[in-house]
């Protein structure tokens, strides 16, 4: 029942209640409220003793955070005892310890329990037996990973062992007390993880040591490949118009053109839907190779960091110019008009790649290959035709006429660190070596023999076959990135095994496509450098917000009419500096003088 | 928009009450209507839970939030004397765009949507047909019942500039294609327009009860007399309904620094942000994102003030010119 005065009724009831033991009420809310603070301190006060208790673990180091949370100080008490710890002998524990380790959950079609599965087991009895330490795993989604760590660990929650991709984060939680100093345990027990060692290497563990006070807040996990970013385009399109497989900025536009204007002849009935090139929402990752070879490949260190804070490389000189070739190729009709309204996750352009409407796109190094007959050049001759296909091409010359590649080192991949709330740092060390073991690495990545790969006939490689979804043995992440994790990419016993078995591990596409893209992907790299000039303080928690006014800035200098380029890019990237870029890049060059001088290049 | 918080259906259980008997026996008004008491414990103890424990919280605002698990009561204040989160806020040039974003989507949703539903509501009284009028009622109602997502959707295959039905009708008919969802004026029109398309079916049933409950003698007396359906509409409809067109007023106004976060975040795209980062998306990209919880909570903290003070001016407004108000 409803009534028209339901203002008056509330009202009624107010007055009620206002009127009726007012105080009896009150005393009752105080009392309750009281009841649940009290239980809260307590809680809370809880909490922080055992959090105490595990800083300064029955052992010789404590992490001591002062008030200001900038400055941080290692305190190190008697060094040697530790390896003699009865409680830890040969690399085992003699009662078990329990730690939590985190992995992603990307939930793909058919897939196991990401926390759950036959590849978890083959760790969990693996550490028990090894180490004696009983391992549970933390689900964390892939997409939206950076915010759950956010409140896993502002929740004091976090697993003992937390993987994410942005270091300015770790820093931001080391600034505020939440994570381990790794430096002393990697150190004392270096003889006891010597697989860490051997596949990480100094460069990769020390990344990100501080210059000044030694502490390790996180280290890197490794990158097999550098791999990074080429252009595919549909080889079958140009047999048909009689082009070559274009070598330059000025010959990828004519076959784009001819594309355009060939529409009718490639597409027939869907001629309006034609995109002779394609690009997702994010502009900055979709054109990469493009902007790149706008970018001086000479450019000094110095200059490279300064404006690197961007790692769609927006500020970096050069950029500009390449988002010019691209705005004109969008008014030109060369382009997906509606890249900018759908998001990350959306399927749309995938769907326009595999039903064939798409000319080139720009993409990660084995994009078509990935998903076995789901991929996309298998869909494509599923749908298309025989002879449909992309193939690698590396068409945007820099310069010097190379096809420079801006890439990471080993290092900027995983990062892996400690909470402050990790009550068992030593045995979460003993993880990171027992997964860094490349017999285990191996399993991860091939699976069971029979299952999960073949030996080739002249036993120099593996052959991977698909496992179907649904099956137990199915891999939730390619290769089980997600599970190893110090290691991103096949790591094989040689060299020439990994790369044999890398053209050979993408099921239903032809090893010989992947080969030629895994070529162009490695031509004239270069890899990031270590540049360790400590934290930059402004960055703190700039990396979304920043990045969002990036993204905006490359679709709108994309999509705007040509004659308002110059004033939409000034104009946004004046937005971005005034945001915060230019802090930024003040401090990072402030710092980078402060360490290695007033130079242009990394000491060697 | 506010109208689902009003249950009138809870309090009209004591509706009639002999008051007087009750007189000076208050205890005896709770003994006996322990059983309203007792179904009222769940949703007291749901906001001490939900709402009033995790102001604990609150304090961060002027705290350095520590992760080593100390405890928020033990965390050092801020520089400042505590205020340097709210400092650092108001000097940020992106919250100025949110707030002023927040502000200019909610007054045009105020100015532009709120008679919607009245008129919907007076509309639909008019109508004799009671299939027809049941029928159009609960068409209007379903889309409060879509995700934001599928709304979001559904005006990409709408208004997509280059695929959308209606820009493609537009070319048909030699008009250009105009930029619904990625030029900035043209998306907050959409962004109105899909708002009030969304809710007002729903925000009407507030006042159709209203509507239902007005004494039918009125319109007879005022039949006789010789009104037609306007003037009932206008001297007798209307101003049976006037008290809860001035409550869902008030309402509206206390909340015109918040807003909701899906329909914004929803329909938010990069080219349009600019004009679409409202304060409950920053918050949640600078707090739950961007880890700086304290500024989030911050910008919270000072949405919340400021609506409470709009609430009580809109209120003391109200009872000046002679409604009752809420309070």
């Amino acid at each position: 029942m409803i009534h028209v005065s339901s203002s008056n009724v509330i009202i009624y009831i107010k007055k009620g209640i206002v009127t009726m033991k007012k105080q009896a009420i009150a005393l009752a809310l105080a009392a309750s409220m009281t009841a649940t603070l009290v239980g809260c301190g307590e809680k809370d006060s809880k909490e922080t003793t055992a959090a105490n208790a595990t800083q300064a673990p029955g052992s010789t180091d404590a992490t001591k955070a002062t008030d200001g949370g900038n400055t941080t100080t290692t305190t190190k008490a008697d060094d040697g005892t530790k390896a003699e710890d009865p409680d830890f002998v040969n690399g085992k524990f003699k009662e078990t310890k329990k730690i939590r380790v985190e992995v992603y959950d990307r939930s793909p079609e058919g897939g196991t329990d990401a926390g759950d599965n036959m590849y978890t087991d083959y760790i969990k009895k693996g550490m028990l037996e090894d180490h004696n330490v009983e391992v549970e795993f933390v689900k964390v989604p892939r997409w939206t990973e950076g915010q759950e760590l956010n409140n896993l660990l502002s929740a004091g929650t976090a697993p003992d062992i937390c993987v994410t991709y942005d270091y300015p984060t770790i820093q931001n939680y080391a600034n505020r007390g939440g994570v381990l100093d790794m430096a002393p345990y990697l150190n004392d027990y270096k003889d006891q993880c010597q697989n860490l060692w051997e596949w990480l290497g100094d460069t990769n563990i020390n990344w990100n040591k501080d210059p000044k006070t030694g502490t390790i807040w996180a280290i890197e996990g490794k990158r097999a490949t550098a791999n990074r970013v080429v252009t595919f385009i549909r080889k079958d399109w140009l047999d048909k118009l009689g082009l070559k497989e274009p070598t330059t900025k000025e010959e990828f536009e004519k076959c784009l053109i001819a594309f355009r204007d060939n529409a009718e002849k490639l597409l027939g009935d869907d001629a309006d839907k034609m995109i002779p090139y394609s690009v997702s929402y994010d502009v900055g990752w979709r054109a990469a190779t493009l902007i790149e070879s706008f970018i001086d490949p000479n450019i000094s260190d110095r200059d490279y960091y300064v404006n690197g804070f961007d790692d769609r490389k927006f500020t970096e000189p050069g950029t500009k110019e390449a988002i010019r070739l691209l705005n004109k190729w969008y008014n030109d009709g060369l382009m997906w008009k509606d890249f900018a309204l759908y998001g990350a996750d959306d399927s749309t352009e995938d769907n326009n790649m595999k039903a064939g409407f798409v000319g080139a796109i720009t993409h990660n190094w084995d994009y078509v290959f990935r998903n076995g007959d789901k991929s996309i050049n298998a869909e494509l001759k599923n749908l298309v035709g025989e002879d449909a296909k992309f193939v690698a091409i590396d068409p945007f010359e820099d310069k010097n006429g190379g096809h420079t590649k801006f890439v990471t080192s080993t290092a900027g991949d995983r990062k892996l660190f400690f909470p402050a709330t990790c009550k068992e740092p030593l045995a979460c060390l003993m993880y990171l070596d027992w997964i860094s073991d490349p017999a285990h690495i191996q399993y991860l990545q091939l699976g069971e023999e029979g299952v999960g790969h073949e030996k080739s006939a002249d036993g120099k490689y593996y052959i991977t076959k698909k496992i179907e979804g649904g099956n137990k043995a199915f891999m939730n992440s390619g290769s089980n990135i997600d599970l190893t994790i110090t290691c991103n990419g096949l790591r094989l016993a040689t060299e020439e095994a990994t790369v044999l078995t890398t053209a050979n591990s993408y099921a239903e596409n032809d090893p010989a496509l992947v080969a030629a893209a895994d070529k162009i992907a490695k031509i004239d790299m270069r890899h990031d450098k270590n540049v360790a000039v400590g934290a930059i303080e402004s960055e703190d928690g700039q990396g979304q917000i920043l990045g969002d006014k990036r993204t905006a800035a490359y679709q709108k200098a994309v999509v705007c009419k040509p004659d308002q380029f110059d004033s939409v890019w000034d104009e946004n990237m004046a937005d971005y500096m005034t945001s915060g870029g230019q802090e930024i890049h003040d401090e990072r060059d402030e710092a980078w003088v402060k360490t290695y001088g007033d130079v242009s290049s990394l000491p060697q | 928009m506010g109208a689902e918080e009003i249950k009138p259906s809870e309090p009209s259980a004591d509706y009639g009450l002999p008051a007087k008997k009750l007189k000076g026996h208050k205890t005896g008004y709770m003994r006996r209507y322990w059983q309203l008491y007792a179904m009222l414990l769940l949703p007291v103890v749901y906001f001490i839970i939900f709402k009033y424990i995790p102001m604990i919280y609150v304090q961060a605002a002027w705290k350095d939030y520590k992760l080593d698990g100390t405890s928020i009561w033990n965390m050092p204040w801020t520089s400042k004397n505590g205020w340097k989160h709210f400092i650092d806020v108001f000097k940020n040039k992106q919250f100025h765009q949110a707030l002023r974003n927040t502000i200019t989507l909610n007054l045009l949703d105020l100015v532009v949507g709120f008679a919607v539903p009245i008129i919907f509501a007076l509309i639909l009284n008019e109508l004799r047909m009671k299939k027809f009028k049941r029928t159009v009622q609960t068409v209007a109602y379903m889309p409060h019942f879509l995700s934001w997502v599928v709304i979001y959707g559904l005006a990409v295959q709408l208004f997509a500039t280059n695929t959308g039905i209606v820009n493609n009708a537009l070319e048909g008919m030699g008009i250009p294609r105009i930029g619904f969802l990625d030029k900035e004026i043209p998306w907050i029109i959409m962004y109105v327009l899909i708002g009030i398309w969304q809710s007002f079916g729903w925000n009407s049933i507030l006042y159709l009860a209203a509507i239902t409950s007005i004494n039918p003698e009125l319109y007879e007396a005022a039949s006789v007399d010789g009104a037609g359906r306007f003037k009932k509409m206008w001297h007798i409809t209307l101003p049976g309904i006037r008290p809860t067109i001035v409550i869902l007023l008030i309402m509206s106004i206390g909340n015109i620094i918040g807003s909701g976060f899906d329909r914004p975040y929803a329909l938010q795209k990069p080219l349009v942000l600019n004009v679409s980062e409202v304060l409950s998306t920053y918050i949640y990209k600078i707090g739950i994102v961007g880890s700086k919880w304290e500024r989030g909570i911050a910008i919270g903290l000072f949405q919340s003030v400021v609506g409470v003070f709009f609430l009580l001016t809109a209120n003391a407004l109200a009872r000046k010119l002679g409604d009752r108000g809420i309070w």
